[in-house]
């Protein structure tokens, strides 16, 4: 049987999370405002009105690049696009093209499978967005807020593989979005769009097939359901010695099947020109240096760094560094507490992630500070207070603000290990309990646990456990 | 008696500081002119030309004068209160109907945005009402700017020149050069791409002004050619014109292109003279070259005698002033100024055009359109007059994938090497020095109505001594510069190096007072009687 390969490359459009658009001052986001609320004469293209570019997106540009490894180049443009559509209000839409702010450039992505798939960069530019068009009752309604929003393109070589490579890299692309704060790349509300380009080969071959286009894929999920239906008629195709042709595919998420859009036209000629009405984008070493100074530690390289560092299992990494307030958090409380890494990763995976999620908070918004967190696992440790205690502890300190130390103290929650204390109330439970002190002295061993269990209540949970056993132990024998 | 209306600008601002005359007097007195002389304003459709419209100027599109009353009323009021209300207090203005003001229709002269009110004002604009200005309203221009006569005018009749109104008044910024010649406002804010500011005030007898690309903001200006357009002053002399430079030239966070440099005081070095200055004259601004379409050779023809003479005769006086005159300056680029200017415009107007596409405002068909194509090209083809049509079909051709290593990008370089002729020249260091070139204006004086209308090539070689300014980003001034034998004006020109317009400035305040004696000083624009 033919083995086939897949080759995959995806063009992404990042919407970025600046605070204003790229061209004029009104705020970038218009989730919630009305249609043609958020726009102004600059954005909605009014006659004599001129784009004055924001530093924002350039700084955003450059973190990206940075972080795709591609070359930042010093002097870039600004290009018109030149089409007619009704919610491109110019006429035009202000990209880069041959002078972009950056070129070349990979992502190294690691697949489940523990293999490595490195990603060319082919293309990496600023652009405006244009407005959203709805057809309604046979009336094309136009709005505009989107219009300037800033974006950032980005286009792959042909570097993937799989449907699960394709999904991989969309993953990683969006946790490093918003780890350099790039993004919100929420897909849901089309902040990162996914175009793939789909061809097969027998797997082998090095030459390149035709490819599609699939449009419209708004979630990992349904690009990877996308294009591995798509894999799968190209090869259907193939097999039955039909051509494929280079079709535009539309993704219908609720019926799961791919449309054909329509035929790709011969090239369409933007006219594009350098737009005179903004200068070069001149990267000034200094503003640069600012503006890379605080370039943190990329989640791939954190991930590596923890399993290398810490010895911690490639699950753990892969979960502490899925955010980089999480992956912070995680370091401070491991570094405060000094001790094993993995016990200190065992807390943020088990009870600090269940915390976050109920409360719907990132690691960065905690009150429960990482030194906090390392004081109760030190404090369990100490057998101060019992686990079940410091669990507890996590919520009590992150709901008043005080520390876990004031907390204990306050509460009387340190555990009871005073053996004389213990000891009374081992005899008391004794004495209450004939029946069960017969049936343990007759060699039913496993009652003990029913009376640690007594002396945990008696205590209110503060009795340490294990010397509760020693002590009842010791009675229950004599 | 000397009506207000005829006053300067500085002398009119410096009564009504004084106290002796009120805004709202001055107001009056050019509401008066425009009542005598202007005739109808320019409209759509607006009937066949009668023998008492051949005989007035018809610069206004627009006249606001409940604006521009609400306007001198206030400026009254801050003087009574003791406020000091700005430089150009109470002096009233002309805005070339190329620049958007906040609820006022701005057209462009086309029918395109003939029902298009602004809802923000350009910078330059609000600039001269922020140093006192009271803008009386919107003249008329050729269609988009396109053109040298504004014959091309959607709103008719078109501008007619008030020294003789069977001539036109140049263009684009016709409308404003004729309101300022005939007295309709003192100063005028106009645009020059290729010599839209200086061709007209030169034909229209008055000082034209194109600063440095990106002197004075753009933001505001309906864009023809983004790379090359200038707003700048049209005004009677220097004084004003400098005046006005000053309250509309500086940096603006609204254009991305305007230049951080700080403003000067234009009107501070007027006086000063021009001794120890070097102007330059160069042989290849006295004869204009041109395509040859019969026989496919560039050819020569020299100007007209009495515009060199003019230009000579400058030389003379400047010279008698203390300035050095360098002649036979190389300026051989000259004469790619035209073609490259072509097809460089041409490309930006026709992506500037998309936008009018009747989705959003301006026309758009009343016919019903079977689909977005049909109701694109129908609206584009109503409401786009021949001018802009032509730019287009233009635009579009050599701005193609295919043609634009050969015209656009080849264009491109052209003006590159138009600028090194001006950079060589003006090289401190180099064979020449100079601080500013001498030249005429144009290569005629202004030409019969209706002459070279739709013709666009021979319309734009009226460009030819001016469209080198507007490639390589600098400053230019055309001034009076005497009469010719018809008693039409000339226009003399100073180029400089960028941002010396205050030399510019005092090059030609000197002119003007060794001329000051001259019989054609004395001579007034047939409208007025
Ligand atoms: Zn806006």
């Amino acid at each position: 049987m033919t083995q086939y390969e897949a080759i995959i490359g995806l063009e992404t459009h990042i919407q970025l999370n600046t605070q204003t658009k790229i061209f004029c001052g009104c705020k970038a986001d218009s989730w919630d405002d009305a249609p043609n609320t958020n726009i102004c004469p600059v954005c909605s293209g009014l006659p004599g009105s001129l784009p004055v570019p924001n530093a924002a997106v350039v700084a955003k540009a450059v973190r990206l690049a940075k972080a795709m490894q591609a070359d930042i180049q010093a002097e870039s443009y600004f290009d018109r696009k030149n089409y007619f559509y009704p919610d491109l209000p110019k006429g035009y839409q202000i990209t880069q093209y041959d002078k972009s702010i950056a070129t070349g450039g990979h992502m190294d992505v690691p697949m489940p499978d523990g293999s490595t798939r490195r990603v060319g960069i082919h293309k990496l530019h600023m652009e405006e967005d244009a407005g959203k068009t709805r057809n309604e009752k046979g009336r094309r309604l136009i709005d505009f807020n989107r219009c300037g929003v800033p974006l950032i393109e980005m286009v792959t070589g042909p570097d993937l593989r799989s449907a699960d490579e394709a999904a991989e890299y969309l993953i990683r692309l969006r946790q490093l979005l918003r780890w350099l704060d790039i993004s919100e790349a929420d897909m849901e509300k089309a902040h990162l769009r996914t175009d793939a380009n789909v061809s097969i080969r027998v797997r082998g071959e090095t030459h390149l097939n035709t490819k599609t286009e699939i449009k419209n894929v708004n979630s990992i999920e349904s690009l990877r359901a996308a294009v591995e239906k798509e894999i799968a008629r190209q090869i259907q195709a193939y097999e039955a010695g039909e051509r494929i042709e280079a079709w535009t595919l539309d993704w219908d998420e609720n019926a799961q099947t791919l449309r054909k859009m329509r035929s790709k036209e011969t090239e369409a000629d933007y006219r594009y020109f350098k737009d005179p009405d903004l200068l070069a984008v001149r990267l000034e070493p200094a503003w640069l240096e600012g503006v890379l100074a605080d370039f943190p530690e990329l989640p791939l390289a954190r991930r590596a760094r923890f399993i290398e560092q810490y010895g911690l299992p490639e699950y753990d990494a892969n979960i502490l560094t899925s955010e980089r307030s999480l992956s912070d958090y995680f370091e401070a409380a491991a570094a405060a507490y000094a001790g094993d890494v993995k016990r200190v990763s065992n807390w943020m995976m088990n009870d600090v992630l269940k915390l976050l999620n109920e409360r719907g908070l990132e690691a960065g918004q905690l009150k429960l500070r990482p030194e906090q967190l390392a004081e109760i696992i030190q404090l369990v440790d100490a057998n101060t207070i019992n686990t079940p205690t410091g669990k507890s502890l996590l919520e009590k300190v992150q709901d008043s603000g005080h520390s876990p130390q004031e907390i204990v103290a306050a509460e009387g929650l340190s555990q009871v290990s005073d053996s004389g204390a213990l000891r009374e109330l081992a005899e008391k439970i004794i004495a209450s309990s004939p029946d069960n002190v017969e049936k343990y002295r007759a060699g039913k061993d496993s009652l003990i646990g029913w009376f640690v269990g007594q002396l945990m209540r008696e205590s209110q949970g503060k009795a340490d456990p294990n010397a509760a056993r020693a002590i009842l132990e010791e009675l229950l024998k004599g | 008696m000397t009506e207000l209306c005829d006053l300067s600008a500085a002398d009119l601002a410096a009564r009504i500081r004084a106290g002796d005359v009120s805004a709202v007097e001055a107001l009056d007195s050019a509401l008066a002119r425009i009542a005598a002389v202007d005739g109808r304003p320019g409209a759509l459709d607006s009937g066949d030309l009668t023998a008492e419209d051949a005989a007035k100027v018809h610069a206004f599109i627009t006249l606001t004068e409940d604006r521009a009353r609400a306007q001198a009323e206030a400026i009254d009021k801050k003087l009574a209160a003791g406020e000091i209300p700005g430089p150009l207090a109470g002096v009233p203005f002309t805005v070339k109907d190329i620049f958007v003001v906040e609820g006022t229709p701005s057209t462009a002269a086309s029918r395109m945005l003939a029902n298009f009110t602004a809802p923000y004002t350009a910078t330059p604009v609000a600039r001269l009402e922020a140093a006192g200005g009271v803008m009386l309203g919107k003249v008329n221009l050729d269609e988009f700017t396109y053109g040298s006569s504004n014959e091309s005018s959607a709103f008719q009749p078109h501008p007619r020149n008030p020294w003789d109104p069977s001539r036109v008044v140049g263009g684009s910024s016709g409308g404003s050069a004729a309101a300022v010649a005939a007295g309709e406002g003192a100063l005028s804010l106009g645009t020059d791409t290729a010599g839209s500011i200086r061709q007209p005030a030169a034909f229209c007898g008055v000082v034209g002004v194109k600063p440095t690309y990106g002197r004075v903001s753009r933001y505001g200006l309906i864009a023809f050619g983004s790379s090359l357009d200038c707003p700048g002053p049209i005004a009677r002399d220097i004084t004003d014109a400098a005046l006005m430079l000053n309250a509309i030239a500086g940096p603006d966070a609204r254009d991305a292109t305007a230049a951080t440099l700080p403003v000067p005081d234009y009107t501070a070095g007027l006086e000063d003279g021009v001794k120890g200055l070097r102007i330059g004259l160069s042989p290849d601004f006295f004869k204009i070259t041109y395509y040859n379409h019969d026989t496919g050779e560039m050819e020569e023809r020299p100007l007209p005698d009495d515009i060199t003479a003019a230009v000579m005769q400058a030389a003379d006086k400047l010279s008698d002033a203390g300035a050095r005159i360098i002649e036979n300056v190389p300026m051989p680029h000259t004469r790619y100024g035209i073609p490259a200017y072509f097809v460089i415009s041409r490309v930006e107007a026709a992506s500037n055009l998309h936008r009018f596409d009747g989705v959003k405002y301006g026309h758009r068909t009343a016919e019903k359109a079977a689909d977005l194509r049909s109701m694109y090209r129908k609206t584009r083809a109503e409401a786009f007059g021949p001018q802009p049509k032509l730019r287009i079909l233009m635009g579009m051709y050599v701005s193609a994938a295919q043609y634009s290593e050969q015209y656009y990008q080849r264009a491109l370089k052209v003006r590159s090497l138009i600028r090194r002729d001006f950079d060589l020249a003006y090289d401190p260091n180099g064979t020449h020095k100079l601080d500013a070139l001498l030249t005429p204006t144009t290569p005629t004086t202004a030409f019969p109505i209706g002459d070279v209308y739709g013709d666009s090539v021979l319309m734009q070689y009226a460009d030819q001594l001016t469209v080198t300014a507007d490639h390589a980003g600098i400053p230019g001034i055309s001034l009076p510069g005497g009469l010719d034998a018809a008693g039409l004006p000339i226009g003399i020109q100073l180029l400089g190096p960028d941002f010396s317009e205050a030399t510019l400035f005092r090059i030609g305040r000197t002119y003007e007072k060794e001329t000051a004696a001259a019989a054609w000083r004395a001579a007034r624009p047939k409208v007025l009687g």
